[in-house]
């Protein structure tokens, strides 16, 4: 280089700096609008969609921070990961939310800290308030993360199945899931005045009609790209749209509510139970090949012929598959309970229990006796509801509460009533659940 | 929510101060006497020394005030006060971030004076370092500093110079932050947010505990990973008891105000719907008065406001007289023992089986709010204050060495004064597991976990007698690190707090006092004693 | 000798070192000499002579590895001497983002002057250097000659007694140079000590009363300029232009009174002889140094052996 002149030497310069230049342009030039242009890696990028545009909503800040830090933001985000840490630790609420914050501008397209985040503020930040209405305020924290996270990366089907999963299963089936359900409706937040957060519950619906349509979206995301989903096997995931709905009426049910929404709901959940995900295809992976779940005999000997395996094979697929999913079970009560019968009989032995509580005797029998003999005509009818314990059970304690309000009115229990047949024939059940009423009511 | 304003004991500080200053003064002159002795000048040492304190006596707040005017007008060549306009940017944009509409108005209005205060240190504080670390030392590399010391200005002139010179410089650009990050808040909080925009004065008291037996005892971990709360079972005898100090007519008024913050952990369901419930209840131990207050529900991290009349009444169970009893007359009361006017207040938990968990900040008597202004300009002044130790020490670690190690090295003081002193801290004194630097060591050689005991033998005892001379050396570093964590004063006002002034102002100040004589000093002797003009 | 002296120097040396306490290089060796109140003081010497070194010596800037120096009757060290003098420094070494008003104001300052001993004082000063057109501008758009006025102007704040000049004229124009030269004789008028050091010989030979020529740290000559440049074995001729016929009339002439022309050409400054003279000696007899003499003894020149490193 020494010996080189000055001027050769700038010479040589511009030539590697216009050569690295060519590289530049070549492998990193922007694509513009039309297809197939822009450099090496913008190709790329389209081709497998890694694109900050195609992967969901792109948030200024968060790239701008990603750049600034260059190549440091794994340690960034573990630093700041233990900083949430310890704020959790310390019960230090505002900042931890404004930490998890940081650490989603950093990481916006980890699904995983997307999931764990929002798991921590809806389950374990929830459960450390005292107030039913502050709960509920940190699992919305929880859904609208998860909604936040599903607009920063489009056609995730785990956030969206996560999303549905809290909407149903925690608003729903916690303990404390009375008032949680109230709030959705009517949510606690001063700003809000009684109304339902836009936020989570924009059309004013049930809780699970709302998971239910982000299982559907989940789903949808699930077809355009399966791989993308590694929560649980592909027929589990498939079958929540529908078991949110059943959700639906079995919660308006444990809220004494029986009448023609629940009806109506329950139908609908019996014909996309049978309908749709009962006949969606599902491939096995293995010898089974393809099966369908509501698998009429002509569908087994097409698909046994399509497959080129034997009948056996194929049926015994469909009954693993089928087992999966419990479909049988769930087809029945789908079908049951979308009965008027059935609701009535629902209806009556609720109302029935409650005219119990509030000690209106002989109201409390009257229901109780029509009540029972629904249930008996309803289970008749139904073979297949004297194995499901559910059935069973509210049968059981119905006839427990009659008998008892027999008991206090001082009158004989007749020799004959509905429901005795299977009464007598569940008498280890009985002895338990006499023990679990007696202590319920208090009763030496 | 770990809010825990300790009182900071003036009198220890100051013997600290005292037994680390006169350490080091005396170390320094004893190396510098025996290196004279060692060169035969042993004389000169002493001539040196005496006659800096003539230099001290010659000082001239012109000379002073000329530098500081030159400090002044260098910086603003420097383009310092540009971090202004990055700080404005910031500002502009910051709303993106920290608006979040869901939040509770009081988390809301939490984070934004974080954010403001935070942004203000962190623009501010770097800046600052750089200046300081490398006035000096240009000064010398452009040898202007060389024309400067032909003039009849002392050396301390000089360092003080620039030391006031940043300080101003600091300052102004502070000041206008200040402003513009006050107004930004009160313009940018959401209007529900505005009324926790306040400045608490708190008067707390000294938290003990009563067991479910009756007797003085501790309260109950309930398995959080984090013990500063404890908790009182409900419905047995248990109590917290807080004792209030100097609970006077003069400072508490008419109406006394409780504030409360309790957290409530159940055992069981009970009712979701309802709240734990608690009661207050005054004691008077010398009149033996005990007087139950109305039941509560406590709602957790929030905070709930009590007021208690002066005058109150209680329906006498034996008797159904009603009984009146005056807040200042008969429930305050003076300890036999350290006198005072005290005030004791008790609280127990109602429901059965569920506990409820306090800490000594967690009930305290709420005086007159201050505005918010005192409190957030106090904070400001708490960051002022940091970087005026800042420019201390830069300016004065920047007379003996270059500018990128002046710069390294403050800004090392700065980390490890911000949080690693509680780490020295357990190492010096021992509550850290196998601390000792040898003893580490060894253990690692050995595989042996801290837990596991070391043999006692002659080699061990001397390796801990060596680890016991590093950690007098580690003691020292300890003490001569500055406590920075004490400048944060964000967390006050971000709780809504006024800023103490026994546990945050006075420690902040005599801090940055007792920093400033060394400092000084240090800067004084290096620049006198280096020949400039070696390089 | 009668005069009383400004500066004192006793066996000065100075021994740079490195990191290690190791000596580096000797700047100084064994120096010796006395400026007296009211002369023109020069100090020559080639680049790396150790007249700077000298110089910083005397203003406290560095520390001498061993000897005494008293300047104005104090030790270099001690600050209060710098009331009373004046430093130009070699390059100016001033504040490139201040004015000349605000330069003057800054140093007037350190004297602990009042703001209207300033404005007076700096006022008189500017235009005493000619820089009236240009005191609002910064000093980084000044030019050498420029730089080299503000500095003298600072140096001249306090109306020092003694004033040391690092290379006054270098990088002025003829016309800066003379300039230069007045003030310097004006300040010899006006009774104060000027100490110069310079490379520059016609400078040093037009306003020096007495010179110390130094060489590798070592004093080589000291001497009134007169005395030095005295010559008593040659006669220089100075004419108008000759023609041959002249010349070769004149040295018929000469040939009369026994004497010859050795040499016919432009005249070189003599002091310049008189310093390559001292240079070329040195090198072939290194070792040799002047010591002044003591009080009332003739000055010698001493052989004396190099300690080697």
């Amino acid at each position: 280089m020494n010996r080189m002149s000055s001027q050769s030497r700038k010479i040589t310069y511009l030539i590697i700096i216009v050569c690295l230049l060519v590289g530049i342009v070549f492998l990193g030039m922007p694509a513009s609008s039309e297809e197939g242009s822009g450099g090496r890696l913008a190709q790329l990028r389209v081709k497998h969609n890694l694109g900050e545009g195609s992967l969901g909503k792109v948030d200024p800040s968060s790239t701008t921070m990603n750049l600034l830090l260059l190549g440091l933001r794994g340690v960034a985000t573990n630093l700041l990961w233990m900083e949430a840490n310890e704020q959790q630790d310390h019960k230090n609420w505002a900042q931890l939310r404004t930490t998890v914050d940081s650490i989603i501008l950093l990481q916006p397209h980890y699904t995983k800290v997307w999931r764990f985040q929002a798991w921590n503020l809806a389950y374990n930040v929830s459960a450390s308030w005292d107030a039913v209405a502050d709960r509920y305020f940190w699992v919305k924290e929880g859904i609208k993360f998860l909604i936040n996270g599903s607009n920063r990366n489009l056609d995730n089907p785990e956030l969206l199945w996560d999303t549905g999963n809290f909407m149903g299963s925690k608003i729903g089936r916690s303990d404390e899931w009375k008032q949680f359900r109230q709030y959705f409706y009517v949510d606690p937040e001063p700003r809000l005045n009684g109304g339902v957060d836009p936020e989570l519950n924009p059309a004013r619906k049930d809780n699970y009609l709302v998971a239910k349509d982000y299982f559907l979206l989940a789903n949808d995301a699930e077809e355009k790209d399966p791989d993308k989903q590694h929560i649980m096997a592909n027929i589990l995931f498939r079958h929540y749209p529908v078991r949110a709905q059943f959700d639906y009426p079995m919660a308006l049910q444990r809220e004494g509510i029986f009448d023609q929404v629940t009806t109506e709901a329950w139908r609908v959940g019996y014909d996309e139970w049978t309908g749709k995900f009962g006949r969606e295809l599902f491939d096995t992976e293995t010898d089974g090949g393809w099966v369908v779940l509501e698998a009429s005999d002509d569908d087994i000997t097409r698909l046994a012929q399509q497959d080129g395996v034997s009948e056996t094979l194929k049926r015994e697929w469909v009954d693993r598959y089928q087992k999966m999913v419990n479909y049988i079970f769930w087809r029945t009560q789908a079908r049951v309970e979308r009965e008027e019968l059935t609701m009535q009989a629902h209806r009556e032995l609720y109302q029935g229990e409650q005219a119990f509580k509030e000690s209106r005797m002989s109201e409390a029998q009257e229901l109780l006796e029509s009540g029972m003999a629904k249930f008996e005509k309803v289970m008749t009818q139904n073979d297949s509801l004297l194995l499901e314990d559910d059935a069973i059970e509210e049968a059981l304690n119905a006839v427990l509460i009659w008998q008892h309000v027999h008991e206090l009115e001082g009158k004989q229990v007749p020799a004959n009533y509905p429901l005795k047949p299977l009464w007598d024939s569940q008498q280890e059940r009985v002895q338990v659940l006499t023990n679990e009423f007696r202590r319920e009511y208090g009763i030496k | 929510m770990s809010f825990d304003p300790q009182p900071y004991n003036v009198l220890l500080a100051l013997g600290h101060w005292l037994a680390v200053f006169g350490s080091c003064l005396g170390i320094a002159f004893f190396v510098a006497f025996m290196t004279g002795v060692a060169s035969g000048r042993a004389g000169a040492v002493i001539g040196a020394v005496t006659s800096s304190f003539s230099d001290f006596f010659s000082t001239s707040c012109r000379r002073i005030g000329a530098v500081a005017l030159l400090t002044f007008q260098e910086s603003k060549r420097r383009k310092a006060l540009y971090v202004f306009f990055v700080f404005a940017a910031l500002f502009m944009f910051a709303g993106w971030f920290l608006s979040n509409p869901s939040n509770r108005p009081e988390l809301q209005a939490k984070s934004y004076i974080v954010f403001v205060l935070t942004a203000i240190s962190w623009l501010i504080l770097p800046v600052m370092l750089l200046l300081s670390c490398w006035g000096v030392p240009e000064d010398i590399r452009l040898r202007s500093l060389h024309t400067v010391v032909t003039k009849p200005i002392r050396r301390h002139e000089i360092v003080l110079g620039r030391m006031v010179g940043y300080i101003s410089v600091g300052t102004i650009v502070l000041l206008l932050m200040g402003v513009i990050g006050y107004v930004w808040i009160f313009r940018q909080i959401p209007d529900e947010a505005k009324p926790s925009l306040v400045a608490r004065v708190p008067v707390y008291g000294t938290l003990t505990f009563i067991n479910r037996e009756g007797k003085q005892g501790s309260g109950v971990n309930v398995g959080d990973i984090w013990d500063f709360r404890s908790y009182v079972e409900g419905a047995t005898k248990a109590r917290a008891v807080w004792t209030f100090d100097d609970v006077s007519e003069q400072r508490v008024g008419d109406q006394m105000v409780l504030e409360t913050k309790f957290e409530a952990f159940r055992t069981h369901k009970g009712n979701m719907e309802k709240g734990l419930l608690a009661r207050f209840i005054f004691v008077n131990p010398v009149k033996n008065i005990s007087l139950p207050g109305k039941p509560f529900e406590v709602k957790e991290y929030q905070d709930a406001t009590l007021v208690i009349d002066r005058k109150m009444t209680e329906v006498d169970e034996q008797t159904g007289e009603l009984k009146s009893f005056d807040l200042f007359n008969d429930l305050v009361y003076t300890d036999p023992e350290d006198g005072g006017n005290k005030l004791r207040v008790e609280v127990q938990c109602l429901d059965a089986g569920q506990y409820l968990g306090m800490a000594r900040p967690d009930l305290f008597i709420r005086l007159a709010d201050r505005p918010f202004a005192v409190s957030f300009s106090k904070s400001v002044l708490g960051i002022w204050l940091m970087m005026c130790m800042i420019v201390m020490l830069g300016v004065s670690v920047s007379c003996f060495v270059k500018g990128p190690v002046a710069t390294l090295a403050v800004f090392t003081f700065l980390i490890i004064g911000q949080g690693m002193r509680e780490f020295m801290g357990r190492v010096v004194t021992g509550q850290e597991h196998g601390s000792g630097l040898v003893e580490s060591i060894y253990r690692l050689v050995y595989h042996l976990n801290p837990t596991v005991e070391i043999d006692d033998s002659a080699a061990t005892k001397v390796m801990f007698g060596i680890d016991q001379i590093f950690k007098k050396l580690l003691w020292l570093v300890q003490h001569i690190i500055p406590d920075f964590g004490v400048f944060r004063m964000s967390p006050y006002v971000a709780n809504g707090f006024d800023v103490s002034w026994e546990a945050a102002m006075v420690p902040c100040l005599l801090i940055t006092l007792g920093y400033a004589l060394p400092c000084l000093l240090i800067g004084y002797y290096t620049l006198r004693f280096r020949e400039l003009e070696a390089k | 000798m009668s005069q009383e002296n400004v500066i004192e120097i006793k066996n000065l040396s100075k021994i740079y070192r490195d990191f290690w306490g190791r000596p580096k290089v000797q700047a100084l060796k064994s120096l010796s000499l006395d400026v007296h109140k009211g002369e023109v003081f020069g100090l020559l010497g080639p680049n790396g002579s150790g007249k700077t070194t000298t110089m910083k010596l005397l203003l406290g800037l560095l520390f001498p590895s061993s000897g005494e120096i008293s300047v104005l009757g104090k030790p270099a060290v001690d600050v209060d001497k710098n009331e009373k003098i004046g430093y130009l420094p070699e390059e100016s070494y001033l504040y490139r983002f201040l004015n000349a008003d605000e330069t003057l104001d800054f140093y007037g300052r350190l004297f602990n002057m009042s703001k209207a001993q300033r404005v007076e004082r700096s006022n008189q000063l500017i235009e005493s250097v000619g820089l009236q057109h240009a005191r609002r501008r910064q000093l980084k758009e000044y030019s050498k000659g420029m730089t080299r006025r503000i500095g003298l102007a600072q140096a001249l704040i306090n109306n020092p007694d003694l004033v040391l000049l690092d290379e006054p004229t270098s990088g002025l124009d003829p016309l800066g140079t003379k300039d230069m030269k007045d003030l310097i004789l004006k300040l010899k008028d006006e009774g104060k000590t000027v100490v110069m050091c310079s490379h520059l010989l016609a400078d040093v030979e037009d306003v020096c009363d007495r010179i110390a020529i130094l060489y590798q740290g070592e004093l080589k000559t000291l001497g009134r300029v007169d005395q030095l440049l005295e010559s008593h074995e040659e006669t220089n001729i100075r004419t108008s232009q000759l023609s041959p016929e002249a010349i070769k009339d004149v040295e018929a002439a000469l040939a009369k009174h026994n004497a010859s022309v050795k040499r016919v050409d432009h005249p070189r400054t003599t002091l310049e002889e008189l310093f390559l003279k001292t240079v070329e000696e040195s090198q072939a007899r290194p070792g040799q140094r002047y010591v002044p003499p003591e009080q009332g003894a003739e000055a010698k020149t001493t052989e004396q052996p190099v300690a080697s490193k």
